[in-house]
């Protein structure tokens, strides 16, 4: 996007202090709902890094969010401090990306995006099946945050934190040369491999990367519910992450963030008010694709080029 | 297993595969004509099997109910083509988002009109009771439901291949501009197509009604198993459906005997172990 | 305009760190409490939070809950003493993050005082593991056995029986009737292994053989291989411990499509043969043996008014969701009464266990002190109406059924939770 730094800037400031200021103008659900929305965002945000830089839909993700947040749902529930969750969480979220990447690095379109709904719909059944280790389908209860961030204010802007880490981390592996090589692999694999590439090791490390921000993401969502269960994994679950991405905007760092409020705004809050809130939210759909095809971000970035070739 | 338990699993996959033929047929040839992944062609199954199930309600006619099924499905198919769909042509994700929000919309209205209460349609009487197979009665409607999916198959594949209608179609999914420049109107036939497309899923609606039930979610449940047939057939290849969903229909009984703490992840070996060596599934289409 | 330094890198950069600084400075300050609800009745309104699956695949559960919610409330007034009973109410589509989230809405913007609901395993233990630590009250209708269990809580209290409980009469019953073996057909998760427990343990004690333990995953389209399977063991009676909906619906197409109906008896348990099957198996349900706690056609009076005023409303016999919502909210009038118009935590909960109701949809019930139902289990068989609609009728009582069954809460708790490894043998 092509806008002057010092507005960017700006609006960066002013996105920041409406994040820090929201505990203190909004009610605590609505903050609970922003929560949400940040954890959401990252899930998508991990879908959007395999889709917007190399052109692979994954709508299995949420298989490897829920890897991370058993591990920390185990480990809690077996009575483990912090270090204990955060590690177990990190061994199963980088075990489940490998297994996700090694049987993907040689597929691209139709194929991968059918391995990896194979593979969120295993994590699925191994969550349902493993009931000694997962709790099967009734679920861990007594998973509690971490103390420094117990409160629903303090956990807000723990995970508001995170995404912001998140978020930026995301802007410097789209602009490096890593980046740049995945998008070449998009346009054109065979040229990247005539260069001297290998296309599968850059796949195999996009995928695992990925995979490492959808474990950020199950980590913060099972301390947000301090509770798991099998759905977390459920394909509902990575079909709407995809569907944040394409509703934001794919391929966009801010993308994420708008789709996910978008389907959070209407899961969560829509639905206390409208019967009919599923229809409602197809709608918005439909809207976003006729009149924001790139995206509601992707149109909005859009613009600026727009107006600039209009006054030429 | 004895000769029979496996003549009477063999047909309960044949019978679930012949069910699942009727939907992936549809969504195959919608692919492999446009290139478009419709996600709402579960929700046209769905809409068309509640409204067979209240068609035959009202009519007690079963071929009553299940034109009524199509046709409503195939409404819905046109209203998304024309309205819709048209307006994003060959834009994948976009296309994928707005299937999903048209799956979302009929979906949601399925509910508030027909209810929560899982439905189906009492089988009419000559095809409700059973035919002797070995020391096993087996139920009729599923040996029904196999000459229907092979009837289907037939047809279709006699006017993909001997028609001028399927010459037609066949042009357009080889070189929509050639096609085009030759005087064929690319934009009927792929509405027809689409309209077809669901047609056929809301007969395998009507015909799901006989066999199991209808309720919400249902759409997505056999979309899911419509994925992995159409990939493992090849999209766009008939063939590739049917030998997929029988392949399909197959797996999932014989594993629910055999491995049923595996059923569940049981359906996506053979797509797995298919796609690592054909990846393109098994009767690919290869592009120019 | 701006000078040219201010848009240099570096100015930009200090003016993010100056935000992020604020950012962290303020955020160690806490903001007001937004939520939490709990206390006295603010002007004489209590306000109760209700959760049911009104979409989603449940979605018939979630609406007849409502319904039978709404009925009570309807039918005695929204009064109770000086107090008006408010409820708010929410759709957790059968998923537990929406349950959840839904909850905390319930708690901490509409400030309400009790919840109830919701119906699915999973949802339950997460709102009540929510509710409960807010130090807030909670009633639930859902079968989780450990809920009143291992799993207990001074501020949950179920108004129903566990998943097992109503199967314990049915496995000694079985073997009273002579059947020596029996088979077993249970969905593969939670719900499934303790409907089955129950029936299994009350059997096998009273000295009866299980020849196979069927499982099938939930959400099964085609049930052929497990009515087979079941067939190929030839056993005395075969128990079906089914959660409804379309699972039952498919599993007794299969079973009559096989022609087993009149060769071996079946025995279903609460939940199998309830209304939502008989709208659509209709008559080849007829005479169909379950042993469950609703009994539709149970000649009360409570029962008949309950269900001629449902059925004029709602134009269908209420299902046992209805039913169960219906005795939640009995339970919460009743606690009322108790408590005087006030809902204060694990208080509220003791003044509804002390309730205690000589007829009631259910029967005559208590509350044992792990806060569950203990009341009576019925024989009941599918029987026709005069008007032609199918109900359930009762053949035999068996009163005062307990969750821990005939051996007693410390021996019950001595072993785990019925599981695929612990299956009542």
């Amino acid at each position: 996007m092509t806008v002057p730094r010092w507005t960017a800037a700006a609006l960066a400031a002013a996105g920041i202090a409406a994040v820090v200021a929201a505990p203190y103008v909004l009610p605590s659900f609505a903050v609970y709902l922003l929560t949400l929305t940040f954890i959401a965002a990252l899930l998508a945000g991990s879908v959007n890094l395999l889709a917007g830089l190399a052109g692979l839909v994954s709508i299995g993700h949420a298989g490897i969010a829920a890897a991370g947040a058993y591990g920390v749902a185990w480990a809690a529930v077996h009575d483990r401090g912090i270090g204990a969750q955060l590690g177990v969480a990190a061994a199963l979220t980088l075990a489940v990306s490998v297994v996700y990447a090694l049987t993907t690095m040689r597929t691209s379109g139709i194929v991968f995006l059918m391995i990896t709904l194979a593979l969120g719909m295993t994590v699925f059944g191994l969550a349902l099946k493993l009931s000694s280790v997962t709790g099967g389908q009734n679920g861990l209860t007594g998973i509690g945050r971490p103390q420094a961030v117990d409160e629903w204010w303090q956990f807000y802007f723990f995970t508001a934190a995170v995404f912001g880490l998140c978020l930026v981390a995301l802007a410097v592996i789209n602009r490096s040369p890593f980046g740049l090589m995945l998008r070449g692999i998009r346009e054109s694999p065979s040229r990247m491999t005539s260069l001297g590439y290998s296309v599968t090791t850059a796949k195999f490390v996009a995928v695992v990367l990925s995979g490492a921000f959808a474990g950020c993401a199950g980590v913060l969502l099972v301390w947000n519910s301090e509770f798991m269960s099998p759905s977390v994994a459920s394909f509902p679950r990575s079909a709407l992450a995809v569907v944040m991405v394409i509703l934001g905007g794919t391929g966009t760092l801010l993308g994420p963030l708008v789709g996910a409020g978008i389907v959070v705004a209407g899961e969560y809050w829509l639905s206390s008010y409208v019967e009919r809130w599923q229809t409602v939210l197809g709608a918005v759909f439909i809207l976003v694709v006729l009149y924001a095809p790139r995206g509601v971000v992707g149109t909005i970035a859009a613009l600026p080029r727009r107006s600039r070739k209009e006054g030429t | 297993m004895s000769l029979d338990e496996l003549a009477l699993q063999a047909l309960n996959g044949l019978s679930f595969g012949a069910l699942l033929f009727l939907l992936a047929s549809g969504f195959t040839l919608v692919f492999g004509l446009m290139k478009i992944v419709n996600l709402a062609h579960g929700a046209f199954y769905l809409v068309g099997g509640y409204v067979g199930i209240a068609t035959f309600g009202a009519t007690r006619s079963f071929p009553v109910a299940v034109l009524a099924g199509a046709a409503t499905a195939a409404v819905f198919g046109l209203a998304s083509e024309r309205l819709l769909l048209r307006r994003v042509r060959g834009q994948e994700l976009p296309e994928v988002l707005l299937t999903v929000g048209i799956a979302l919309i009929i979906a949601d209205g399925c509910l508030a009109l027909f209810g929560g209460n899982p439905r189906s349609i009492p089988i009419p009487t000559p095809l409700a009771g059973s035919v002797r197979l070995g020391s096993y009665a087996y139920p009729a409607y599923r040996l029904f439901v196999i000459a229907l999916a092979v009837t289907v198959g037939v047809a279709l594949y006699v006017v993909q291949h001997r028609t001028r209608l399927g010459a037609l179609i066949r042009a357009g999914v080889d070189d929509r501009e050639i096609a085009a420049a030759m005087g064929i109107n690319v934009p009927r036939v792929f509405t027809a197509m689409f309209v077809f497309g669901g047609a056929l899923a809301g007969l395998a609606g009507v015909v799901a009604a006989g066999l199991l039930t209808l309720r919400p979610g249902a759409d997505t449940d056999i979309l899911l198993f419509a994925l992995v047939v159409v990939v493992i057939g090849g999209l766009g290849s008939l063939q590739g459906a049917a030998v997929g969903s029988a392949l399909i229909g197959l797996v999932d009984a014989f594993s629910k005997v055999w491995v049923p703490e595996l059923s569940y992840f049981a359906v996506f070996a053979p797509m797995a172990i298919i796609l690592m060596f054909r990846p393109a599934g098994l009767f690919a289409r290869s592009r120019a | 305009m701006i000078p040219a330094s201010w848009t240099g890198r570096r100015r930009v950069a200090r003016l993010l760190l100056l935000v992020a600084a604020l950012a962290l400075a303020v955020s160690a300050c806490a903001p007001d409490e937004g939520g939490g609800g709990g206390g006295d009745s603010a002007g004489g309104t209590v306000k109760v939070g209700f959760i049911s699956p009104v979409t989603g695949f449940v979605a018939a559960l979630g609406t007849d809950m409502r319904r039978g919610w709404e009925m009570y409330w309807q039918q005695n007034g929204a009064k109770v003493g000086d107090v008006t009973v408010q409820t708010v109410f929410e759709d957790d589509t059968g998923d537990p993050e929406v349950a959840l989230t839904k909850a905390r809405r319930l708690v901490e913007q509409e400030q309400v005082q009790l919840v109830a609901g919701p119906i699915l395993a999973n949802t339950a233990y997460a709102v009540a593991g929510y509710v409960a630590g807010r130090g807030l009250p909670t009633l639930q209708m859902t079968g989780a056995d450990d809920l009143t269990q291992r799993k207990y809580d001074p501020h949950v209290l179920r108004v129903g029986y566990t998943s097992s409980q109503s199967n314990f009469p049915a496995g000694k019953w079985a073997y009273d009737q002579g059947h020596r073996t029996a088979v077993t057909i249970c969905p593969d998760y939670a719900f499934g292994w303790e409907s089955c427990g129950g029936f299994v343990s009350a059997f096998v004690d009273a000295g009866g053989t299980i020849k196979r333990q069927v499982w099938h995953p939930l959400g099964t389209q085609d049930f052929s291989t497990y009515v087979s399977q079941a067939r190929q063991a030839n056993p005395d009676v075969v128990f079906v411990g089914s959660a409804g909906g379309p699972d039952a619906i498919l599993f007794y197409k299969a079973w009559t499509g096989f022609g087993l109906k009149d060769k071996i008896p079946l025995v279903g348990n609460c939940c199998f043969a309830d209304q939502v099957f008989l709208r659509e198996v209709g008559d080849e349900a007829l005479g169909l043996q379950s042993f469950t706690y609703w009994v539709e056609g149970r000649d009360s009076e409570v029962v008949q008014r309950f269900v001629q005023a449902y059925e004029q409303q709602h134009n269908e016999i209420p299902s046992l969701y209805a039913a169960g919502a219906f005795m939640m909210a009995q339970v919460t009038a009743e606690a009322l009464k108790k408590t005087g118009g006030k809902i204060e935590g694990e208080e509220f909960i003791n003044a509804a266990r002390q309730v205690s109701l000589s007829d009631s949809l259910y029967g005559a019930l208590t509350f044992d002190d792990t806060n569950n139902v203990v009341g009576p289990v019925y024989q009941t068989r599918i029987a026709k109406r005069d008007d032609g609609t199918l109900w359930s009728v009762v053949e035999n009582t068996f009163p005062e059924v307990s969750q821990f069954g005939t051996e007693g809460k410390e021996a019950f708790l001595q072993h785990p939770v019925f599981s695929r490894d612990y299956t009542g043998q």
